[in-house]
């Protein structure tokens, strides 16, 4: 019962909203918002099997593979400067610069490096996401407990199981927080570097749509860009879950 | 990991000192006998980061030199900031600016309002809430890009185009935040406001409003970024008036040096509006007994 | 066992240098129980890092077994006052008190045992898969206790272990830490600033006088092997005890200067 209320609640404004949407553009003569019962018939047609193959998928691609080496890099670097204090010091405000610099402006830059290709594409992943991942896992580390470091340090634990199983645990709630904020980044610029220069990807059919009057078609890539966007966030929260259950657990003790 | 700095633990934090020797700061120290260190504590941050600002300089001067990347993409940081120094004189550079400032300024006070109305409405009315919950968080993900195409077609590329990716990135920030602020309203207080019988808009005004305020602050700060993100994307990808449509023309006419100065003016100015929000929200909650942390929902 | 030889302690603060330990010198024998009290704020905590190990004294030496500390020395194990803080919220109660033995090069069966074994002797058989949060204070405290137990240290430090728990968990903790000694035979130094259970643990009470931090008295508690919360506390000898220990704080405070 109380499952199936929360379905239901879930449910119910998507689908109103939806309803409505469908209604209120079913008669529309407008060229700019053709009736949704178009735009969901056209979403059939644009998106088959060859367009998921050669547009979709290599900007999901691109997306995985940027957004993992962001991960790697962030992480990797954050512990090494959240634990050397003269390093942070040193680095702290070139890094706020570096994060206030809007990530998408980086796009030119790295087209003189790195062409049009793949590669460019991906850096500009990286060039975005690494630095909320970055400063999280910094002031991740820098709020590990001093009562932890000290249990650690008192038994003895070496340098590198001090590493594994206290100061990544601890900063490990922050570490998330700033993947999850890389994520939301990593899709604009995914779609940007498309839009900006490129012959294939979900950005850049988005855009050859709107420049060919497809107007349909559109909104159909649209719609499917914020689906996307949905189901990453979705698959964010499963992985959230996973990695900090204890953290949820014991806040929802807490509280 | 040197965490070594136990000659000066209270120096370093302030709030390190008023508890005491009994809790000192330092931690595992791996150094038999650490020599005393001269006593500079709080100027040492300060300095070190004057330090990294100079070795970057340093290092963007020098890099092209080296012939370790191209010389002709990445220009000096002397011949960056000759290009800026240019730029600063030119009414196009002041015209750009004022026109993202404006996108900005205008998007975000759209986002705050919309959002502040709207999150105190929403969660007030716990049905409604319930009901929308999801679909914020099913509309929240969207990619405010995805957005582009249709303000090309519906504006161009004039302000308005940047306007509708600016407020629709900044008002999520915004209703988030209010609504989890609406949701802190403590039920004591609330049952209190009801015993007394204070009016709807009493109620409102005395008691959704303040609970709420510090989270509309920080919605406010986490807005303002994002504004300034998509305003200068906006100008790039769009090509409407402002510093990202400079930097896109920059790029195109192979005038590397402009771009990369003005770059640097796009993250000077992030850094501006970072420091200024923070400096509001101080100002604004100053009677606030807390400092709130941002809700993650 | 344990030797303090004139360890002193001063921090900088602004500029200005602030004594928290003037000069102590102690030894702690094999197998004793002692006690350490002495007034809030009287650097009791500092003592015990550098005694662990975690904190480098401004002067003087400490000794683990004639060898000077200069790192968190082997066999020695602390328990601290903020179990909340010390245990690890990310693990579950058997792996906190593994995670200290992994590095003795135990095999994983004999790692399982020693857990099992210690959380036996602190009342949580078979608690391994909780999570510490989903205990009370005095049973995560109890957990503190058990993985410094299976780490089998001939040397336990005790940080004000049981400040923030009731006093009626305090009391069993109390018992428990007896017990502990008596069954395994290791050497434990207690920090406390509470005069009660300084009297009623120890074999010995070191009185410790505030900023800058001396030794003000040492008393024997000559009070007999088998203690009882009820019996021993209510006893003539115990009352005598209390008082004098309860005379040299007094003395302490006045000695110390402000």
């Amino acid at each position: 019962m109380n499952l199936l209320r929360r379905a239901l609640a879930l449910t119910a404004l998507p689908a109103i909203l939806l309803g409505a949407w469908w209604i209120a553009s079913d008669g529309s003569t407008s060229f700019y918002f053709p009736p949704l019962r178009e735009i969901l018939a056209e979403f059939g047609e644009t998106w088959t099997a060859d367009r998921w193959a050669a547009d979709v998928l290599p900007s999901v691609a691109r997306l995985g593979a940027g957004y993992g080496a962001s991960c790697l890099l962030g992480v990797g670097l954050g512990l090494l400067i959240g634990r050397t204090t003269w390093l942070m010091h040193l680095a702290e405000p070139v890094l706020e610069f570096a994060r206030a610099v809007p990530p998408p402006v980086l796009v030119p830059v790295i087209m003189l490096f790195a062409g049009i290709g793949d590669t460019m594409k991906t850096a500009v992943i990286v060039s975005g996401c690494v630095w909320p991942i970055l400063l999280n896992t910094i002031a991740g580390v820098r709020s590990a407990d001093a009562v932890q470091l000290d249990t650690a340090a008192a038994f003895g634990l070496g340098r590198t199981r001090t590493l594994v199983s206290v100061v990544v645990p601890a900063a490990s709630p922050r570490i998330v927080t700033g993947m999850r904020q890389a994520l939301a980044v990593g899709v604009i610029l995914m779609v940007i570097s498309e839009m900006f220069a490129a012959q294939s990807g979900l950005g850049f059919a988005i855009v050859q749509f709107q420049r060919s009057y497809a107007i349909p078609a559109m909104w159909s890539g649209i719609l499917l860009l914020g689906c996307l966007g949905v189901a990453l966030a979705a698959l964010f929260t499963l992985f959230d879950r996973a990695v900090l259950h204890w953290y949820h657990r014991m806040r929802e003790r807490s509280a | 990991m040197s965490r070594n700095d136990d000659r000066s633990p209270a120096g370093t934090r302030p709030a390190e000192a008023r508890s005491g020797p009994d809790r000192p700061q330092a931690r595992r120290r791996r150094h038999p006998r650490p020599r005393p260190r001269p006593a500079s504590p709080r100027r040492t941050p300060l300095l070190l980061g004057a330090a990294g600002v100079a070795a970057a300089l340093a290092i963007g001067q020098i890099l092209p030199h080296t012939g370790l990347v191209d010389p002709d993409y990445t220009p000096t940081t002397g011949a960056v900031a000759a290009a800026l120094a240019d730029d600063l004189v030119r009414s196009e550079f002041w015209r750009a600016l004022a026109d993202t400032l404006t996108a900005w300024a205008l998007g975000l006070a759209i986002a705050v309002a919309a959002g502040a109305v709207l999150g105190i409405l929403i969660g007030s009315l716990p049905f409604v809430r319930a009901a929308t919950a999801s679909t914020v968080e099913f509309l929240r993900p969207i990619p405010s890009v995805a957005l582009v195409p249709l303000a090309v077609l519906l504006f161009g590329t004039r302000l308005p185009s940047t306007l509708l990716l600016v407020v629709y990135a900044a008002f999520w920030q915004v209703l988030v935040q209010v609504l989890a602020g609406v949701r802190d309203i403590d039920p004591v207080a609330a049952d209190t406001a009801r015993s007394f019988r204070l009016s709807p808009w009493e109620r409102l005004r005395h008691l959704a409003w303040p609970t709420a305020l510090p989270y509309l602050m920080t919605g406010v700060r986490l807005a303002a970024t994002v504004a300034l993100v998509l305003a200068i994307t906006a100008e790039l990808v769009i090509g409407s008036p402002g510093l990202g449509h400079e930097i896109a023309v920059a790029q195109s006419s192979g005038a590397t040096e402009r771009m990369y100065a003005l770059i640097w003016v796009a993250g000077g100015l992030g850094v501006l509006v970072n420091l200024a929000v923070r400096a509001v929200e101080r100002g604004a909650l100053g009677w606030h007994p807390s400092v709130r942390s941002e809700a993650t929902a | 066992m344990l030797e303090a030889d004139g360890i002193g302690k001063d921090y900088r603060v602004d500029g200005a240098v602030n004594t928290a330990i003037d000069s102590l010198t102690f030894q702690v024998a094999e197998g004793e129980l002692v006690c350490i009290v002495g007034p809030s704020g009287c650097g009791k905590t500092t003592l015990l890092r550098i005694c662990a190990g975690l904190l480098a004294p401004t002067r003087g030496v400490a000794k683990v077994d004639g060898r000077e500390v200069d790192g968190p020395p082997a066999d020695t194990a602390v328990v601290f006052q903020e179990y909340g803080r010390s245990l690890f919220p990310w693990m579950r109660v058997g792996a906190n008190v593994d995670l200290p033995l992994r590095r003795l090069g135990l095999t994983r069966a004999e790692r399982r045992e020693r857990v099992a074994e210690a959380l036996g002797l602190v009342d949580l058989a078979g608690r391994e898969r909780a999570w510490p949060w989903q205990l009370s204070g005095g049973m995560q405290q109890r957990v503190a206790i058990a993985r410094a137990v299976a780490y089998r240290p001939r040397l336990l430090l005790m940080d004000e272990p049981f400040a923030a728990v009731d006093a009626q968990t305090r009391a069993e903790l109390e018992d428990l830490i007896r017990d502990l000694w008596h069954r395994l035979g290791v050497t434990v130094v207690f920090i406390t600033h509470d005069i009660d259970e300084s009297v009623y643990l120890g074999q010995r009470v070191l009185v410790l006088s505030s900023s800058p931090t001396r030794m003000q008295a040492e008393i024997h508690i000559g009070l007999g092997e088998d203690r009882d919360q009820l019996a021993t506390r209510s006893s003539p000898e115990f009352a005598k005890l209390r008082g004098a220990v309860w005379k040299e704080i007094q003395a302490a405070k006045k000695g110390g200067g402000e």
